[in-house]
């Protein structure tokens, strides 16, 4: 009879019927033949402590997903230019600002060079772009620069690629949320005391946002830059008539110009070197869209190309537009009697300070910064989750949270990007000079990866391809020499790192190559049965219920079954040899007097001396470990029973030839 | 006539097949269902023929019998809808049906029908359905698959 079910009588005599259980069905799903599907409740937590960290994260990041509710949604020009771009149209926030704080070195007169600096950097930028839009042509399923340089230059290329991205996205992170911080303190003087706790909890909640699985599709996202774009434009046309037409132009402060020549180096190439290397921030997150073609709709590689090149050109305007007004207004950083941006100055400006329009301009700007850090929180997790699928970061960069976000790199990213914005105090200008270095190395590894494609693909049109991702290539390895060189001691850094990572990598690699060579088992192989023999030793502690139950279970795996009681008093052990004899009298018990009272290591020391009198020739058994354990009823018990077992259980994991098996005895109420 | 201001049903009872016709229905009925918020009971019925005791463990051990409830209780899942699914064992799969509707009170039962022609062309209705509406106490919906034309 099914589940002791009766016949359920139907309305006439021979019609019956009988309901047949389903206990899988709260958790499990038949989905074929001998094929399961979990459900919730078979992945929900089991004790206390499980419930009440899942009542916990349910509150912070939300209900489990299931796998299927990932949504692939394509993405239009239009929004992605606006999602893909936030972080390079950003960095117009403050690259100029960057520049101008090498050039005041040079004197107020130097500031003037702003403008020709900032076109030097456009144009590098336009010679970067056409570079990633062959990238975004040649590789349409995402042309990030580690797949580039791994599908051309193997291991070792890919990994220094992957090292300077990973940099890279953590930068971006902490850049953008200190400049993010830095516009609030700018309209809020009041704020500028706790900007480090504004810009760690701003990543604390952009974290949080990440673990609850914050797509990057919706139109929410694609607002901010938008309104950045709209007001900037907008700010740089204001100004341009101001100046172009009314005449309008500022001259710096009596104070600045007397420390500027207090402290003027003289303007010569290695100062506009500088501020060329300072301001080169402004083409970070170009790569990003390269890196994301397959999120566009069809034709993905002429809209991705197509959006790249609109992206470049609005990010040439702005910063040359924000550069050309600042020089113009005579505007430079100032940290007294209260630090505020260069691009908030600018817009005060224009808007006039304190007004609503300054206000908005402000907002929209910290907006759009916090945007730009959260698309490392989409790339950062996902580099590394493909890394640890290659086997070069740990497996647990690869698993996806209860939200289908790669959990792990998202928490990573957003503990080293708020410890490094703690350690530069807010500052992002001691950020600045970690940030560049990575970014350009990549370019440099990337183009040089699309040199090497179509040379050895020699796909149609690669005769006009290959010259271009040449240029860029050279062009960018420059870049890289020189912002290394003008950002030194701090640049260094980012130098010692990528080495630091990639043989950390390297490491983790070859750890697990080792073991899958240890675990491989040969396809063509016949597995036999088992052939060693087996005994079974149980430490216990007196006869009770649950030693009894371990030794019962002992006897079912092996016939060789001997009990251990390790004493320091013989009179004790004398007595339970008497009480053993008779109520387990096929189990021989072996009593160890323990004079220093000592119980992990006499059992160990048996072990050891067991095996020790093995027959040579005979190939050695499995020694199963029975231990008898007492399950306790709640977290506070734990501590009462048990603690020997748990002991002798850490002292015998990896012990050759031998098996721990713990036999829990469970209250009946 | 019914009363046009009342939920066309309150309780039904949909009897699924494991055919193609069993996620139509369920759609079908869960959307029927949800302006009324009206219970959905989904029957599965293994017949065990007469060489078997009524209650041997067969339907409790088919993946098989067990997928057609587990898909259904799916595809509800989908249109956000509950339904009770129910796994029956009996000697005739109409006469369960009947029976289990008439039990549990439904005001409906929803069958599906695949279109099959027996030799010679004709329509072949099978023996469930007529059945179904010859006995069952409640209101019967029979919803049959759109024929496929053969492709020439």
């Amino acid at each position: 009879m099914i589940g002791g079910r009766r016949p359920l009588q139907g309305r006439k005599p021979g019609d019956r019927r009988v309901v047949v259980p389903r206990p899988h069905s709260p958790y499990f799903r038949y989905t074929g033949p001998g094929q399961l599907t979990a459900r919730a409740a078979a992945s929900g937590p089991l004790t206390a402590r499980e419930r009440t960290w899942a009542t916990i994260r349910r509150v912070l990041i939300g209900p489990p997903l299931a796998s299927e509710a990932e949504i692939g949604e394509r993405l239009s020009k239009k929004k992605a230019l606006a999602i893909f771009s936030s972080d390079a149209i950003s960095s117009s926030a403050y690259a100029t600002e960057e520049i101008l704080r090498v050039l005041i070195l040079g004197g107020a007169a130097a500031l003037a060079f702003g403008l020709h600096v900032s076109i030097a950097i456009a144009l590098l930028l336009i010679v970067v772009a056409i570079s990633y839009r062959q990238v975004c042509i040649a590789y349409p399923t995402g042309g990030g620069s580690y797949s580039v340089s791994k599908a051309n230059f193997g291991r070792l290329a890919s990994l220094v690629a992957a090292s300077a991205l990973l940099i890279d996205y953590v930068m971006t992170v902490a850049v953008s949320t200190s400049s993010a911080v830095e516009q609030i303190t700018s309209a809020i003087p009041e704020l500028t005391d706790v900007r480090v706790v504004i810009g760690v909890s701003a990543i604390t909640l952009i974290t949080i946002g990440n673990l609850r699985g914050l797509r990057e599709s919706g139109n929410i996202f694609a607002l901010p830059t938008y309104l950045f774009l709209g007001s900037a434009l907008l700010m740089i046309g204001l100004g341009a008539y101001r100046i172009l037409v009314n005449g309008e132009h500022g001259s710096f402060s009596p104070d600045l110009i007397r420390q500027a020549q207090e402290t003027a180096q003289p303007l010569g190439p290695l100062l506009l070197v500088r501020a060329f290397a300072a301001g080169s921030v402004a083409l970070t997150g170009t790569e990003a869209i390269a890196t994301g073609v397959r999120a566009f709709k069809p034709p993905e590689a002429r809209n991705a190309a197509t959006t790249l090149a609109v992206m470049a050109g609005l990010l040439g305007v702005l910063f040359i537009g924000i550069t050309f007004l600042a020089v113009n207004f005579g505007i430079t950083h100032i940290d007294l009697p209260e630090r505020q941006t260069v691009v908030a100055q600018v817009a005060a400006r224009v808007y006039g300070n304190n007004s609503v329009p300054f206000f908005l301009f402000q907002a929209f700007t910290a907006l759009l910064l916090f945007l730009a850090a959260n698309t490392s929180f989409n790339a950062f997790p996902r580099l590394a989750a493909i890394l640890a699928e290659d086997g070069f970061m740990p497996r647990h960069f690869s698993f996806r949270g209860d939200r289908l976000a790669f959990t792990f790199g998202v928490v990573v990213l957003g503990a080293v990007a708020a410890s490094l914005v703690a350690v530069a105090g807010g500052e992002t200008h001691l950020l600045i000079p970690l940030y560049a270095v990575g970014v350009f190395i990549d370019f440099t590894i990337s183009q040089a990866g699309m040199v090497k494609h179509w040379w050895t693909r020699r796909s149609p049109g690669w005769r006009r391809r290959l010259p271009i991702n040449a240029t860029g290539c050279v062009l960018t390895a420059i870049v890289a020499v020189v912002v290394t060189a003008a950002k030194a001691p701090p640049s260094l850094l980012v130098l010692l790192l990528i080495p630091v990572l990639v043989s950390i990598m390297l490491l983790i690699h070859g750890e697990y190559e080792a073991q899958t060579r240890e675990l491989h088992v040969r396809e063509d192989a016949i597995l036999p049965g088992p052939h060693r023999e087996q005994r079974v030793i149980i430490p216990v502690n007196g006869i009770n219920r649950a030693v009894v139950q371990a030794v019962n279970f002992g006897r079912t795996i092996a016939t060789d079954v001997r009990a251990i009681f390790v004493t320091e008093d013989t009179e004790e052990g004398d007595r339970l040899r008497h009480r053993w004899e008779r109520q387990l009298p096929n189990v021989p018990l072996v009593i160890v007097e323990s004079p220093y009272r000592a119980l992990v290591g006499p059992v160990v020391a048996y072990l050891d001396v067991l095996d020790a009198a093995w027959p040579p020739d005979k190939e050695a058994p499995i020694n199963v470990v029975v231990l008898p354990e007492f399950v306790a009823r709640h977290w506070w018990d734990r501590l009462l029973y048990n603690q020997s077992a748990r002991r002798l259980k850490s002292a015998l994991i990896g012990r050759e030839h031998t098996v721990v098996a713990d036999v829990p005895y469970r209250r009946e109420h | 006539m019914s009363n046009p201001e009342q939920p066309p049903f309150r309780r039904a009872v949909i009897a699924l097949n494991g055919g193609p016709a069993d996620e139509r229905i369920v759609r079908l009925a869960a959307e029927l269902a949800r302006p009324s918020r009206a219970e959905l009971v989904a029957v599965h019925v293994v017949e065990i023929d007469w060489t078997l005791p009524l209650d041997a463990d067969v339907a409790g051990r088919s993946d098989e019998a067990q997928r057609v409830l587990d898909e259904a209780e799916a595809v509800a899942e989908q249109v956000h809808y509950k339904i009770e699914p129910v796994l029956l064992q009996a000697r005739d799969v109409a006469a369960a049906l009947v029976d289990e509707a008439s039990e549990r009170r439904a005001d409906l039962l929803l069958i599906g029908l695949s279109y099959k022609t027996r030799f010679g062309g004709d329509f072949a209705i099978g023996r469930t359905v007529p059945y179904v509406l010859k006995n069952a106490p409640c209101a019967v919906w029979v919803v049959r698959e759109p024929i496929v034309e053969e492709q020439q």
